[in-house]
């Protein structure tokens, strides 16, 4: 009931949002052009996709946000299990982590270009970047708060080092893993489009290139439009996966603080 | 004590217990032998090192003096000597019942994954709980939490169980019910427990050897139970012990100041 009520209310905002759009529009206080109308950014969300391949572009952006993610996930993992193992490792690696934490992804553009030269070396590095510390942090955490008693049961039943890494403080501290992913896919997905724009058509793929390909062209319903697909991936990620692994794991367990 | 010739099953020498943190000696030299088939109880004022000495027995804590399992000197946890905690939270909550005591059998070295469900199934049979198999950790009750504990120390087929206070959080109902069901259980199977109570009724339902300890964790009495099993506040000698018991640790807490 009490759910029913805040998503109603959260679709109404909405619809009051595009009337109150529309009708600044129909006031014609900035050229049209500068101000699309909701009618024309959903007409230039679904051009974008049948004839100026958004798609595409869409896809080779998740690709690489995906192997980055994908690698920042295993060198945490692998890491940060050295350090549950290592106290001097351990040492080491804080250090690391509250250091290069620090450093905003963008910053780190220039360096990426002279390195891996403009193009999907440097911004799936970027996309590392972005994941491979917060990451860190959380698996730290996590493994830092399981609980003594799952450490002890799982020595009483002969678990060696490395598997009470993998059967003990991997699935134990699972939630904290998450909520790093989670910061993590956030961080990396802006970093990614943000590189992708300063790139600006070097590589000639990927939404960061076509938002700016989009503004070359004065064309603001599509920059809206790409927006649109920016919020809508997002989304899609949250609500499609995140929740869905979240549903099927932690929660399940009874293991959401 | 007049003990027919068996080997211990435990035999604990001199065995002395200090926290790295504190002057305070917890276990000053403590000599203890327990035999197979022994159901040994041992009572004591909160604070005197009932869990230390448990825990010393498991493997946790580093000790002097000498403690041997099966005639092997006890360094780290082992599966010769399983234990029982106070805390619900002793199963892992990401496993279901079954699996949480099929993964203690695989981690002990049991290869095959039928005869590890066959023995886990059969276990769980036992402790009554077979329904529940396929269910999480967090949707049993405290005391269903507490059998699947024991199903999987007795699966394991541990030399020794150790139990540190098993019912002590549970309401006086169910912890009625799990003595009996711990006793029956006890008379099926040959195992050896040791048992950490505060608790005189359960001490002396219970053991058939009950060691009360004194303030400062030394051994001030050693006993031998005779009373027939199912032992009621109606059996012949039960008030005379009890009283006995009661006697020994009012003297501890009057001692305090
Ligand atoms: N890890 C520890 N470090 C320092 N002192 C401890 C530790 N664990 C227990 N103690 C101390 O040892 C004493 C005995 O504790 P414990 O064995 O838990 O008693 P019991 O189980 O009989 O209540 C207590 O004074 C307690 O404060
Ligand atoms: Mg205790």
């Amino acid at each position: 009931m009490k759910k029913n009520i805040r998503l109603i209310a959260q679709i109404l905002f909405v619809i009051a949002f595009l009337i109150l759009w529309q009708i600044l529009y129909s006031l014609q206080i900035w050229p049209p052009l500068l101000f699309p109308s909701p009618g024309m950014i959903a007409e230039a969300f679904v051009k974008a996709f049948t004839s100026k391949g958004l798609g595409p572009m869409i896809l080779h952006s998740l690709r690489l946000l995906l192997i980055g993610l994908l690698l920042g996930v295993s060198v945490a993992l692998l890491l940060s299990a050295l350090s549950a193992i290592n106290e001097v490792f351990a040492a080491i690696y804080n250090m690391i982590v509250s250091m290069f934490d620090l450093i905003p992804g963008i910053a780190l553009i220039p360096v990426a270009i002279l390195w891996l030269g403009i193009g999907d070396g440097a911004i799936i590095f970027m996309v590392f970047h972005s994941v491979v510390w917060p990451m860190s942090r959380s698996i730290i955490n996590g493994f830092n708060s399981v609980p003594n008693i799952y450490l002890e049961v799982g020595q009483n039943i002969g678990l060696n080092r490395i598997r009470l890494i993998l059967g003990v403080f991997i699935p134990a501290a699972l939630p904290h893993i998450f909520s790093g992913l989670k910061v993590g896919w956030a961080r990396a997905w802006r970093g990614l489009i943000s590189a992708e724009m300063v790139f600006g058509g070097g590589t000639a793929l990927g939404i960061g290139y076509y938002i700016t390909d989009r503004r070359t062209n004065l064309d603001v319903a599509g920059i809206f439009a790409t927006i649109i697909a920016i919020i809508l991936i997002g989304l899609v990620v949250e609500y499609g996966i995140f929740m869905v692994i979240e549903k099927n794991t932690f929660s399940k367990w009874g293991m959401t603080r | 004590m007049t003990e027919e010739k068996k080997t211990p099953i435990l035999r604990i020498r001199s065995l002395t217990k200090q926290y790295d943190n504190s002057q305070r000696v917890i276990l000053p030299r403590i000599d203890l032998d327990v035999y197979p088939e022994d159901f040994l109880c041992i009572l004591g004022p909160s604070g005197c090192g009932k869990s230390t000495l448990i825990r010393c027995i498991a493997g946790f804590e580093d000790y002097e003096g000498t403690i041997e399992s099966n005639g092997r000197i006890v360094k780290k946890p082992g599966t010769d000597r399983i234990m029982v905690f106070q805390d619900f939270n002793q199963l892992f909550p990401w496993k279901t019942v079954v699996n949480n005591i099929t993964y203690a059998l695989k981690a002990s070295g049991m290869a095959d994954k039928k005869a590890r469900i066959a023995k886990a199934e059969k276990y769980l049979k036992k402790v009554n709980l077979f329904d529940y198999k396929d269910y999480y950790p967090h949707q049993l009750s405290g005391g269903m939490k507490q059998r699947v504990a024991i199903a999987r120390g007795m699966a394991l087929g541990s030399s020794i169980i150790l139990m540190d206070e098993p019912f002590a959080a549970l309401d006086a109902m169910t912890r009625n019910r799990m003595q009996s069901e711990l006793l029956h259980i006890k008379e099926k199977e040959s195992m050896t427990v040791v048992f950490i109570t505060h608790n005189i009724q359960e001490a002396i339902s219970l053991g058939n050897r009950i060691m009360v300890m004194s303030r400062n964790g030394e051994v001030k009495e050693h006993l031998y139970n005779t009373l027939e099993k199912p032992v009621t506040p109606a059996t012949p000698g039960y008030g005379a012990l009890w009283k006995h018991l009661n006697d020994l640790l009012t003297e501890e807490r009057a001692d305090d100041k």
